[in-house]
Formats: C-alpha cells, structure tokens, sequence
C-alpha cells in the first residue's frame, strides 16, 4: 500500500504482448536480440556468399588474416578457409544448442510437471531419479556418453540435454507446487477439469515465464558445451561447427592464435546474446517491474 | 421443500509432518463429524474464526478436499462414493466462488474461454450456443459484452468477482458454494455483490453454502447459519433467531465482537462481553468443550465432557449451559 | 484544546508510467492531543498515503510531497532533515501497519526487537531495556511475557503480534499513534481484543490515535471525529456521531448505507455504482461525479472545496447548494 492504485486502462492486451512491450524498453535486451539476428543472419546467407566446402583445403596452412583478399581471416594449420568454416560451422552450432535445449525442457518440464503436481511418492521417486543425475560431473558424464554412441551432432546434442535437465526439472517442480495451491487451479477442478488439463493447460502457461528464460540460458550453455566437447576432440568431425574448429586447431595455438580466436569469439558473442535475450525475457515477465 | 445437500458426520484430517523419520504421521483434524442440510432455494452460512473449519467443510462436501469420513447426500447420491469421473461429471450441478478475485481466474485466459469452460468441459452445446450462453451469463451478471476478450487482470475486483460468478452458473448448477465471496472486496463493491447475489438466488432459484467470517454478511445473504469453532458447529439456527438470541457464548462473543455503527465510543460504549486469547490449535485439541478455555460460563463438566448439539424447534446448540 | 497535529493543504504525488499523478490533492485535517482521528475509504483513497506522509516514510522516489505543511506539536516535519525524521519516529509518533508478521523481524526476538526500540531513543543500558520490554509486553495483554519476550514472530499468533507491535509503538510514549488498518488481518474477536487495547492504551497513555480504517464499524466504536477520504481528498470531517447519523457527502452517506449490518436483516443494500476512478484520470471536477446520482454540470467542471453548509463541513457542490 506504498503506492496509488493505478488500474489499468480497458484495452486489450495479451500478456504475450505485454511482455513485449515490457521486453523492448529494455535496451540491452533488445541489443541481445538485435545481435543475435545479426548473428543467425550472417551464418544463414553468408554460407550461400561463400559456397565452397569449408573441408577443402584451399591454400598455404596458417596464412595469417588480412594478407590475402580472398582469406580475411587466414587459413588453419591445414590451409582451410576460416570464414568458410565461421559461417558453416555457424548453424550446426547453434542446431546442437538448440536441440539439447529442446531435449533438456522436454525431460525437465515433463518429470518436474509430474512431480510438482503430484507430490508424494511420486515427488519423491522423481527428485530421487533427478539427484542420481545431478550429482554425476555433467562434462565427464557427457563424454561417456558421446563416446558410448560414436560422436554425431545428434549424440552430442543428446548428451547434453541429458545431463543438464535436472535443474529444469527442479526449477518446474518448485513452480508447479506454487502454482497447484492457487485457486484458479481449484476452480479448474470444481468445473470438473482432469488432471492432464490442469498440467498442461493451466498450470504450465502460468509457469511458463521462468521456464522460457531457462531455455534461453540452456541454449548458451549448450553452445559451450559443445564447444567444450569439441576441444576434447569428442565433436562429430563429419560436421564443421566453431568448437570443432576450435578443438582441431588448439595444439597450434602458440603458432597461429587465428584459427582458434575467431570461432571463439563467435561463440562468446553468440553466448553472450543468447543470456541477454534470456535476461531481458526475465525481467520482461517479472510483474514487480510493471509499473515502472 | 427439498433438501439440496444433506451432510451427515463429515470429517476431514489432514496429514502433519512426521516428527522423526520413523514416527506414526500426525494427523489434525480439520473437520469433526460436522453435520447439516441445506434445503433447496435457501442460503446457509457458515460462520467461523480463522481455523474453525467452515471452508475444509465446505471444500470436502463437495469433494475439493478428501473427507476421512461421513456421507454428503446431494441429488440422492453420495458424493464421497462416486468414482471420480462420475464426479468430475456431477460438478455440472455445483458452482464455487472465491474470496480472492485476483488469484481465481486463470491469468492467461481470457474471460470468454473461463466462462465458456465448464461448457466445454462437460460438453454441452455447440459452439455458438456455448457462446450464446456466455453472452447471457455476461449481461446476468452485469458485464458488457465488449470484454468478453479482455483478460482478468484488466478487470477491477468487483468485476472478476462478477466472472467468477458467471462462470460458476454457466451449467445451470443447483448448489453454489460461495467462500468468502465478497471479503477481499471494498465496502462498496461489496453491496454491488451482495446484491447480485441475492438477485440471482431469487432469479434462478439457488441454493447457497456461504462461508464468510462477516456476521453482517451472513445476516443480510442467509437465510440458516450454523456457527463453527474448532471443526465443530457450535449453533445452528434460522438467521433471526441466531442473530436476536444466540444461546451458544462463542455465538454470543462474536455478536459483540463485530463493529456495528450502533456501538459509539462517543456514548461511553464498551464491550458487553470479552473473549480472552486466541482459540486452541485443532493439532492438540482439548478433551472437552472446545471453547472451555475462552468461555467466561465455563465449569468443570465443561473441560471434561465434550457437548454434542442438542436439537429444540429448528436450532441446534453444542453447550451445557446454553442461554 | 489545540491541535497536536496539524496537516494543511498536503499535496502528494507520485510518478508513474502515466506520468505524475496527484495521490494527495489539499488534504487537510488535525488531531488534538488524547482523541482518536478515524480516516475512513476505500483503497486508494489516499488514506494510507496521509499517514506514512506524517512519518516521513513516502517511498522517494516514485513519492514526493509537493506541497503543504504537516506539523506535529508545531514542528514543521515536511522540511525536516532525515535525521530528525528517524528521532520523531518512534519517539513522538509511532505507526503500527496491518500485517505484524511483515513489520517485525523474522530473525530476531520480539523481546530484543522491542528493547533495540528503546534503545535507539532512550539511553538505557540493554538489561534494563529488556526488562522495559517485558514489562511492555505484559501491560499489552500478552501472558507470560517473560516467556514470549524470547519468541520468535513466527511462534506468535496473528493477535499477538499485533500486540507486540503496539506494545513496541508505544515503549517511547509517543504522543502520537497511527494505526493503518491495524487489525484487516485477524479474526473479529481478535480484532476486538485489539480495538479494546488501544482504547486503554489511549486512557492511560494519552496518546491521540490516527486509526486508518475502511470499516465505518470500527469507526463508531473508535473515532471521536471523522475524516471522510476519496480519490485523495478529504470529502467530509466532523465527529463521528455527526458523520455517522447525518452522512451529507453522497459518497459518505452511500458507505454507510451499503454496510450489511448485524442489527437489521432483510432490505437490499445501497450500492455506490461502479468503482473509484484511477488517479491518472482525475478531471477537473469532482473526482465522485460519475458515480453519483447528484451530479450535475458544476460537479463534472469544478472541484467542491470543503466547506461547512447546514450540518458539518462537506466538499460537496450539491449540499452546498441545498439540492440535498
């Protein structure tokens, strides 16, 4: 009661919209999003620009960048094209994130749902299932993993949504139990309301928000997860991706600093505006800056 | 005259956390073989402090809450035995309002699809005659038609109350649970409500379970109320009679316990009668009278025994020394 | 008997996203020394607004006080420095909010919480600060005070909590109490229980009493005069016996008509149509016109002053006028 109420004015806005609206006062959030349309841009259009197979070897190894036209960015330790290989290795990248993302929401939200919803030995059979995964070392889990089944993004992305589920699962449960008490959900059930609805049509859009900003973070980690597995050497060498150029270059790194630095930098950007975009959709569905 | 819900020794407990790893679960009882009928057309209010009980009664008659025990006799069936999908199908017949007007209404749907739900759930009608219905409901109840697609959160609290209500009428119930429906609203907006209320009682022929803590508002909207104190009722009686000649002295303290703009502090007014401390926990409740303790008629028998109601004319009353 | 305090033409604003909006438009009240001041609307009325206004707890920003004189024993506190805001606090007026459990601190004893009150305005040694506590604790109805002095607010129940904030209000003897809604959150008999003690408090503290309220119930059995509050005016101010039985504003009459009332049964309540108009959208006339029944052209263009006609003074153009 610090405050006037101000009620709304009568118009029809969709909480989608208001959260859009409240989403683009943000100015380093709309940065994010700016920067990362930028980002998906050039990996999309820039590999019809640069058609050859980012594979070939096409000149001298370790040509360093802005000596020859054709190569700003130089060559690696092969004589690969790195440009080639920044805006071909652009979308696996970003697909493996993505995709693990995808696999981690639909583990974590199901099992958390299930859980927070439920409770009981349900919960407790749940979480006990979810502790199991999170206390096994997540990077060294993933390698087993990947070796396990060969190397391919597929795996990769697999591996990753595998071990890092958990925590969504965790973040859904604890939203889930919150939402269950309020009495909108009671009142779906007075009207006769199954359960499967009150899960998927009432409570989930309502805890939705944290789950959305999860996901956006869950895509950055998965990129550098990737990245990591990568350097290990565990990335599928089928496909060119920016970890993989990261990973192949990484003994000659005293030698030439390029061939490793520019994939590295794309990611960090490419992170960067991923957690941004994840930032500005928190505050964006946060109700306490509203009024603001 | 019919009887609508006839509810006979409901009793609810609710489960305490275990004190060590291997104890027996202690349980609270909530309710206690708590028993009544509301006839058809007519309103009963269920009056209590926090923790007496009246909304886990309310919430387990109608099976929002799981009894322990006892019968609630709607329609000729017994609610409690029905599986739970021919209960899902029978809350056609019951609607539900809430105290809160800000977290009953699903925030992420618009209020055309809340009203339109039930139907949808029960599936009744066609589309068009659903939202038929929901026009209907919407000029009932006193809403425009120009919101059907606004979202609850654009609406002041009176009129979420007032979806609330659409949306429980929307399948033509017989039997309309109200919990607390006007207490989280302003004095003025409450009259708008209460008003409301009693027109569409009239109207529809509705039969009310009202459970408010307000004995103003049970006075003006019921037409029995029975008075609860720790899962038990107390008293029972035709709203006049409660109101003019409580016989119960926990009936008694509320009475002079709610503010009413004939006590002035400018005619030198104190209270008549004054209750001591708050009321015992129902985890360990006491061996006899509930409200020993606090009652200033309180004798031995009263902490030894516990009354049970004693029925004379059309009330009921649970003291050994009642007025 | 003179003024204790005195609040004159107070204007209040806040920014929001509408742009900045008038929460206090010309409040003007007193309260002598020893009585009780019941202010009474809905919410949003201002009513809250005007007692942390008097505190000096406004949140700034989005708050600010534009204009207007509060003075509390003829000390001006609009222009007084921060520093002489927090000795005021506590020590000559104290407040005590609806929701005890969010008012006290979680992590600590209600009895180091009420003797670190003392503390900060009396130079007391901390032993005999907790004994003042305890003694405190008992004078506001709370059994075995030695005992609960070392709970926690959350072993406390709601009744006594609001005890323990009394008690802590009133441990410097403040001349002055505002008590914002202060019993919205209890049960009825706890809710008498509380209004019975600061009534006693009142007679053996002297202290005058600001109790906040929506509930005219509460002001018949409390209040010796009446301030009226909507839209961030005050609309009517008279006693309470005056108010209460010849309401002249429409809006004071239509809350007082539209209460259910215990005493009589039957006959369908007096609605006040629609709802209290958003701040941002205030227009130049009366802030009341659009719900009332009353209203004609003046009331639509031109805001009533307060002002006596007949009875006690109402900001009314259709009373002053004679039309009701």
């Amino acid at each position: 009661m610090t405050e006037p109420t101000v009620p709304e004015p009568y118009v029809a806005e969709s909480p989608g919209r208001e959260a859009w609206r409240m989403y683009s006062r943000n100015r380093t959030a709309l940065f994010g999003l700016g920067l990362l349309f930028v980002i998906l841009a050039i990996t999309f259009y820039g590999s019809f620009f640069y058609a050859g197979d980012a594979y070939d070897i096409v000149w001298a190894p370790h040509e360093p960048p802005m000596v020859t036209p054709e190569f700003p960015l130089g060559t690696d330790y092969l004589g690969r094209d790195i440009v080639t290989g920044m805006l071909k290795g652009g979308g696996p990248t970003m697909a493996v994130g993505a995709a693990a993302a995808l696999i981690t929401m639909v583990i974590g939200v199901s099992l958390g749902a299930l859980a927070g919803f439920y409770g009981g030995w349900i919960d407790t059979a749940l979480m006990r299932f979810t502790e199991f995964f999170q206390v096994l070392p997540a990077l060294l889990f993933a390698m087993v993993l990947v070796t396990l089944f060969s190397p391919s993004l597929w795996t990769i992305a697999f591996a990753i949504g595998v071990v890092s589920w958990p925590q969504t699962a965790r973040l859904t449960r604890a939203e889930f139990m919150k939402i269950k008490e309020l009495e909108y959900v009671t009142a779906a059930r007075a009207i006769g309301a199954k359960n499967t609805r009150i899960i998927w049509k009432v409570i989930l859009p309502n805890a939705a928000p944290p789950l959305i900003v999860s996901a956006a973070l869950t895509i950055g980690v998965a990129i550098l997860f990737e990245a990591g597995l990568s350097f290990l050497g565990l990335g599928d060498p089928n496909v060119m991706s920016w970890g993989l150029m990261i990973g192949a270059n990484r003994d000659q790194l005293l030698d030439a600093w390029w061939p490793v630095t520019f994939p590295g930098l794309a990611i960090f950007l490419t992170v960067l505006a991923v957690s941004l975009v994840g930032d500005g959709l928190n505050d964006a569905f946060n109700p306490k800056l509203r009024e603001r | 005259m019919s009887t609508v819900l006839d509810v006979r020794d409901l009793t609810v407990r609710f489960d305490l956390p275990r004190p060590s790893m291997f104890a027996a679960r202690p349980q609270l009882e909530a309710v206690r073989a708590v028993s009544f009928t509301l006839e058809e057309g007519r309103a009963l209010g269920l009056v209590g402090e926090s923790g007496s009980g009246k909304t886990t009664t309310a919430m387990a008659a109608i099976r929002l809450t799981e009894a322990a025990g006892g019968q609630v006799l709607f329609d000729g069936d017994d609610l409690l035995k029905l599986s739970a999908e021919q209960m899902r199908l029978r809350r056609r017949d019951v609607g539900l309002i809430f105290q809160d007007p800000y977290s009953s209404l699903n925030p992420r749907a618009r209020v055309v699809d809340i009203v339109r739900e039930p139907l949808d759930l029960m599936d009744i009608g066609t589309m068009d005659e659903r939202m038929g219905r929901v026009r209907e409901l919407f000029t009932l109840v006193g809403l425009r038609e120009d919101q059907l697609s606004l979202f609850p959160h654009q609406f002041s609290g009176g009129q979420r109350q007032r979806i609330s209500i659409a949306r429980a009428l929307t399948t033509n119930p017989k039997l309309l649970v109200c919990d607390e429906p006007v207490s989280a609203l302003d004095v003025a907006i409450q009259a708008q409500i209460l008003n409301l209320l009693a027109r569409l009682k009239q109207e529809l022929g509705l039969s009310y379970l009202f459970i408010s803590h307000d004995l103003g508002v049970v006075r003006h909207v019921c037409d029995d109320v029975a008075v609860m104190y720790l899962g038990q009722i107390v008293e029972q009686a035709p709203v006049a009679t409660l109101f003019d000649a409580p016989r119960h002295p926990y009936t008694q303290a509320l009475l002079a316990a709610a503010p009413s703009l004939k006590r002035r502090k400018s005619q030198g007014y104190t209270r008549a009668m004054q209750i001591k401390g708050d009321p015992p926990s129902p985890i360990n409740p006491p061996k006899g009278c509930a409200f020993a303790a606090r009652c200033p008629k309180s004798r031995q028998i009263c902490t030894e025994q516990r009354p049970t109601l004693q029925k004379s004319d059309n009330s009921r009353v649970a003291c050994f020394f009642p007025a | 008997m003179s003024a204790l305090l005195e609040i004159e033409d107070l204007n209040v604003t806040f920014n929001t996203r509408y742009g900045a909006v008038t929460a206090l438009d010309s409040v003007s009240l007193h309260v002598n020394a020893g009585e009780t001041l019941g202010v009474v609307g809905e919410s949003g009325c201002g009513k809250s607004i005007t007692a942390l206004s008097v505190m000096g707890l406004i949140p700034s920003p989005p708050g600010r006080i534009a204009g207007g004189s509060i003075r509390l024993n003829g000390e001006e506190l609009t222009t007084a420095s921060p520093a002489r805001m927090r000795a005021i606090r506590g020590a000559e007026a104290a407040m005590i909010f609806q929701e005890p459990m969010t008012s006290l601190n979680p992590v600590f004893t209600v009895g180091a919480q009420i003797a670190e009150a003392i503390m900060l305005h009396q130079k007391v040694g901390a032993d005999q600060a907790m004994r003042a506590a305890v003694a405190l604790l008992d004078r506001v109805g709370i059994p075995s005070p030695d005992a609960r002095a070392r709970d926690y607010p959350h072993q406390l129940s709601g009744g006594m909590r609001q005890r323990v904030m009394i008690a802590m209000a009133v441990s410097c003897r403040p001349k002055m109490l505002i008590a914002d809604e202060p019993t919205t959150a209890l049960d009825v008999t706890v809710q008498a229980q509380i209004f019975d003690l600061l009534n006693e408090i009142q007679r053996d503290f002297g202290a005058a009493i600001v109790l906040i309220t929506h509930d005219m119930g509460a002001i018949a059995e409390m209040a010796d005069r009446v301030a009226v509050m909507y839209a961030g005016r005050v609309i009517e101010g008279a006693t309470a016996d005056d108010v209460l039985d010849h309401p002249q504003h429409p809006y004071a009459r239509g809350l007082i008509d539209c209460i259910p009332n215990i005493a009589k049964g039957d006959a369908a309540l007096r609605e006040i149509p629609g709802v209290v108009p958003p701040l941002h959208l205030l227009g130049a006339g009366c802030a009341f016109a659009a719900r009332c029944a009353h209203a004609n052209n003046r009331c639509h263009t031109e805001k009533p002053k307060l002002a006596a006609h007949g009875h006690h003074p109402a900001a009314c153009h259709a009373v002053q006028e004679g039309r009701i």
